[in-house]
């Protein structure tokens, strides 16, 4: 950390290293930043507290081909897709970060593994970028997280004004590093200046208390309280398309004559028929049962399975749903229904 | 804008305690001071939570069609955009007149959050709102902030149709202000374009979109009990979000509402790419005006509507 890059020298930080990976970072889109692949220093935005969706998208997208088939063909012809190049993913704030460690044993690990995730994963390093600021719904504290958290992080920048402190932590990193250690510069009072920060910015954040909620959670399927919570809800997708953390998907043949693919696509505990089984039972065919699914999932059943948060206090859902169904309020309304 | 409230609070416990209806929807203080969130009343308890103040921007008549089945008699709040939905929604027959208790309130103006926020500590408690001419004060525990309704007014409400809700049993609040005829201008810049400009336009919209569906959702004119994007079998709308397959989605909603989109825009406000979907909606509301003589939908109980009955006697060859 004892080491800085100015701020005016990012553009061509960034272009070193897009030089031999690809480079995925945020860009702005009139009102909507957007993490992107393949841009260049010069467009790389960080002005946002964050991006209007989440970079979950650079590991497991919003929809990919798993492979394509031809059904007239001997064993199908089953093509699948190339591994895709060497990325460094650039500009990830510290909840985000947080995000991935929590979904990766979703995908990694397990006995059968995922391998597009973790393809992905494995040929991306993140640079993360600590907050400048933060917003009135940031909230990353109450999970163990901060505005200048490097978990996650194979290189961690840390916006001190016109210049940014960089750490580098893991060796992934450091092959990242090398190529733009040109632009380094010793600064010993870095360190002490992100500690300043660090308090200053967690300060800001909204204080939200989870502790015992998991434990009401446990007992609170059958309350009443989800009912009157849902009436408000649309169903529509924004809260979970837009979160680091939901990770539901499904998968859909997509066919014309003999030629198909068979494609993964986010998919949402709100939709119509995401618990839709043959025969046409829906398990959770109501606003109740897929309200309260949500917010089981993020502070119980993740939590259960993983003992790893469900959520990350990004905001976003807070920020975006067009009912202002916010979880904040749901995890200070939890502990008041027992 | 706390007489409002007061009266609001005072006509749905009336309703309730009556049991004239079996629940009010209205307005509660939200999260944070730019918002107000969708209240559900069942009881005469739940009643000292309404609040109504310009951040009431929901259309709360779609939630009609959650209460549709069954008897349940219904109250609910609604400014002039939004009664038009309530029209509409009862000439197509989701729910019938007798079961709606319509608590109107003549509205000067919405306030567009975005817009608000960069004026006032969102951190702050929202005490009062009032309002003096063209503008509105907001009195918060960081002190009071003076906006003025031309700038901070949600797009709109600038060129409000029918500020008074067109059907009331109960009107709350002054009635002030009158409509101002739609001159549909952003509209007409657009159909000024050559194809090409309007595809590189819609193009780069349709493809930002992520398909959570909240343009539909909250669209009172999205009342099939199965939408096409819902399906699987047939599989009429890939989940995929390419160009070609968010394009089918939006051409298709946009000629789907023609006819039954009330020019609420809460399409455009939901959406969290903030595509212009009020845009492409207008051009098919205008469109639909010129060719049918019609005037905007769920602006009269009366009105004939377009595109919206069966009549053998249709001059049209194919009925
Ligand atoms: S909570 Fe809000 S964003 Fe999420 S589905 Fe419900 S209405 Fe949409
Ligand atoms: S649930 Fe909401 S606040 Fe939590 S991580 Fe997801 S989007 Fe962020
Ligand atoms: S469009 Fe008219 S009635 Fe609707 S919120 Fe704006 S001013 Fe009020
Ligand atoms: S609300 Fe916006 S992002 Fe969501 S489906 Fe509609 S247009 Fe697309």
């Amino acid at each position: 950390m004892n080491k800085i890059i100015k701020k005016d020298q990012l553009a061509a930080v960034l272009d070193s290293i897009a030089a031999k990976y690809q480079l995925i970072a945020p860009v702005q889109d009139e009102s909507t930043v957007l993490f992107k692949p393949g841009v260049a220093g010069k467009d790389v935005v960080l002005d946002a507290v964050n991006s209007t969706v989440s970079p979950k998208g650079a590991f497991f997208p919003q929809w990919e081909t798993m492979y394509i088939y031809n059904t007239a063909e001997a064993d199908f012809a089953i093509k699948y897709p190339e591994e895709g190049p060497d990325r460094v993913l650039f500009g990830i704030r510290p909840c985000d970060m947080m995000a991935l460690l929590h979904i990766d044993p979703v995908f990694i690990g397990s006995k059968f593994g995922d391998y597009y995730y973790e393809t992905k994963r494995n040929k991306t390093t993140i640079i993360g970028v600590s907050c400048a600021k933060v917003a009135h719904t940031c909230f990353c504290s109450t999970f163990g997280g901060s505005p200048t958290g490097n978990k996650g992080a194979d290189i961690m920048f840390y916006d001190l004004g016109d210049k940014y402190a960089v750490e580098v932590i893991t060796d992934k990193g450091k092959a990242v590093a090398d190529l733009f250690s040109k632009f380094l510069v010793d600064d010993t009072g870095a360190p002490a200046e992100v500690e300043a920060k660090a308090k200053e910015l967690a300060s800001l954040l909204k204080p939200v208390d989870v502790t015992g909620v998991k434990e009401i959670m446990d007992g609170a399927f059958e309350n009443p309280y989800w009912k009157e919570l849902s009436r408000k809800c649309l169903n529509c997708g924004v809260c979970t398309f837009i979160c680091p953390t939901c990770h539901c998907f499904d998968v859909v043949d997509e066919a014309y004559m003999c030629d198909g693919q068979r494609v993964r696509c986010w998919d949402t505990c709100m939709a119509k028929d995401f618990n839709l089984a043959a025969g046409g039972h829906n398990t959770r065919p109501t606003k109740l049962e897929k309200v309260r699914n949500r917010f089981m999932h993020k502070l119980k059943y993740h939590l259960d399975r993983y003992n790893l948060a469900g959520c990350v206090g990004c905001g976003r859902c807070s920020q975006k749903c067009p009912v202002n169904l916010d979880i904040t309020q749901v995890i200070s309304d939890v502990k008041a229904v027992k | 804008m706390k007489k409002i409230t007061e009266a609001l609070k005072a006509e749905a416990r009336k309703l309730l305690e009556s049991n004239a209806v079996d629940l009010v929807i209205a307005y509660e203080q939200g999260s944070d001071l730019v918002h107000l969130t969708p209240l559900f009343a069942n009881t005469p308890e739940k009643v000292d939570r309404i609040s109504y103040n310009p951040f009431a921007v929901n259309n709360l008549g779609k939630y009609l069609l959650d209460y549709a089945p069954g008897e349940a008699k219904i109250g609910v709040v609604v400014k002039g955009c939004d009664s038009r939905a309530l029209n509409r929604l009862i000439q197509d027959n989701c729910i019938p007149r007798e079961r709606i208790v319509v608590i109107a309130v003549p509205c000067s103006g919405q306030l567009d959050p975005e817009k608000v926020l960069a004026k006032v500590d969102p951190r702050a408690e929202l005490i009062e709102v009032i309002e003096q001419g063209d503008n509105y004060v907001l009195k918060t525990s960081a002190g009071d902030v003076t906006l003025n309704k031309k700038e901070f007014s949600r797009e709109k409400c600038l060129t409000c149709e029918t500020p008074v809700p067109v059907l009331s049993d109960i009107t709350v609040g002054e009635v002030k202000g009158e409509g101002k005829a739609n001159d549909y201008a952003a509209v007409k810049q657009l159909e000024a374009l050559s194809p090409a400009e309007k595809n590189t336009f819609w193009e780069k919209y349709f493809s930002r979109c992520i398909r959570c569906n909240a343009c539909r959702n909250v669209c009172s004119a999205c009342n099939c009990r199965e939408c096409v994007f819902d399906m699987m079998e047939p599989y009429w709308v890939s989940k995929k979000t390419s160009l070609s397959d968010n394009t089918v989605f939006h051409l298709t909603r946009a000629m789907h509402v023609a006819g039954r989109c009330v020019d609420c825009g809460e399409c455009d406000r939901v959406c969290p790419m903030d595509i212009p979907l009020r845009k492409l909606n207008q051009k098919v509301l205008k469109d639909v005006k010129e060719l049918f003589g019609s005037p905007t939908p769920g602006s009269s109980a009366e009105a004939e509507i377009a595109l919206g009955r069966y009549n053998p006697d249709d001059p049209e060859e194919f009925m």
